[in-house]
């Protein structure tokens, strides 16, 4: 069993995917919310699986480096969403 | 990509879309936060499979502190005034994304090459966060500083009524 550049990318697609269509099915817009890190993971798995699978000798950390950046984007974006959604009330 | 590799790879993919899908369809606040959980435990997975062992575990930080904000007392409902034709769209619209982007995928010319990863390596990434790339690391600093100081401000505001 082996694992390539391409099933990386299909993960990656689905999650991407899979966020889009939290963030556009649930009515609620905190709810919606989740599916932003959803989207980022899926983003953060292409550069990650590209870094890994890169044609160059050595080990390319940029997707690493990438990947950490959109995990605390993502973190980021969450709080401040639950926060600006404080007004609404409690479920 | 060994065997064990591949199947810790395959497991931890479905174990990320699995927990999105569970984020989506299942109701109340705390499962929604817990299939956040599962879902970033997969992702985490995803990247120690890839040989990217600091950003899972970034990852699984970041992931369990969105899942305590998903389910946490802090949350609450804002309900979109935008109706179940326009939603329904919308997923239809994620779903022709999804097929699109695999199309791409799968008819891409990819380059095969090895790779020789295994180690965490955050020393490498520190320097190529604070010393190649300050400038996009000190933009998402920013951004967590405004996330969080809006937030506690939000939070303030709705506290003193």
């Amino acid at each position: 069993m082996s694992a390539g550049l391409v099933p990386v990318l299909f993960v990656a697609v689905a999650l991407v995917a899979v966020g889009a269509f939290v963030a556009t099915w649930k009515r609620d817009l905190s709810s919606a919310l989740a599916g932003l890190p959803l989207m980022f993971g899926g983003a953060g798995v292409a550069f990650a699986g590209a870094a890994r699978f890169s044609a160059a000798g050595d080990p390319k950390i940029f997707g690493q480096e990438v990947a950490v950046l959109l995990a605390v984007a993502a973190l980021a974006l969450v709080a401040l969403g639950v926060g600006i959604a404080g007004r609404g009330t409690s479920r | 990509m060994d065997s064990l590799h591949a199947i810790g790879f395959y497991v931890s993919a479905a174990i990320s879309v699995g927990g999105g899908l569970l984020v989506a369809f299942l109701p109340g606040r705390g499962p929604r936060g817990i299939a956040l959980a599962v879902s970033g435990l997969g992702i985490a997975g995803l990247y120690a499979s890839l040989s990217a062992d600091f950003a899972g575990l970034v990852a699984l930080a970041c992931y369990a502190g969105c899942a305590l904000l998903i389910a946490g007392p802090r949350y609450r409902v804002v309900d979109t005034p935008v109706g179940f034709a326009w939603r329904q769209a919308g997923a239809v619209g994620a779903a022709a994304l999804f097929a699109v982007l695999a199309y791409a995928a799968f008819r891409g010319d990819f380059v095969s090459a090895s790779y020789r990863g295994g180690e965490i390596g955050t020393a490498a990434i520190g320097r190529v966060l604070f010393a190649h790339d300050a400038l996009a690391t000190e933009a998402v600093g920013a951004l967590v500083l405004v996330a969080l100081v809006g937030a506690t401000a939000a939070w303030r505001a709705r506290d003193r009524r």
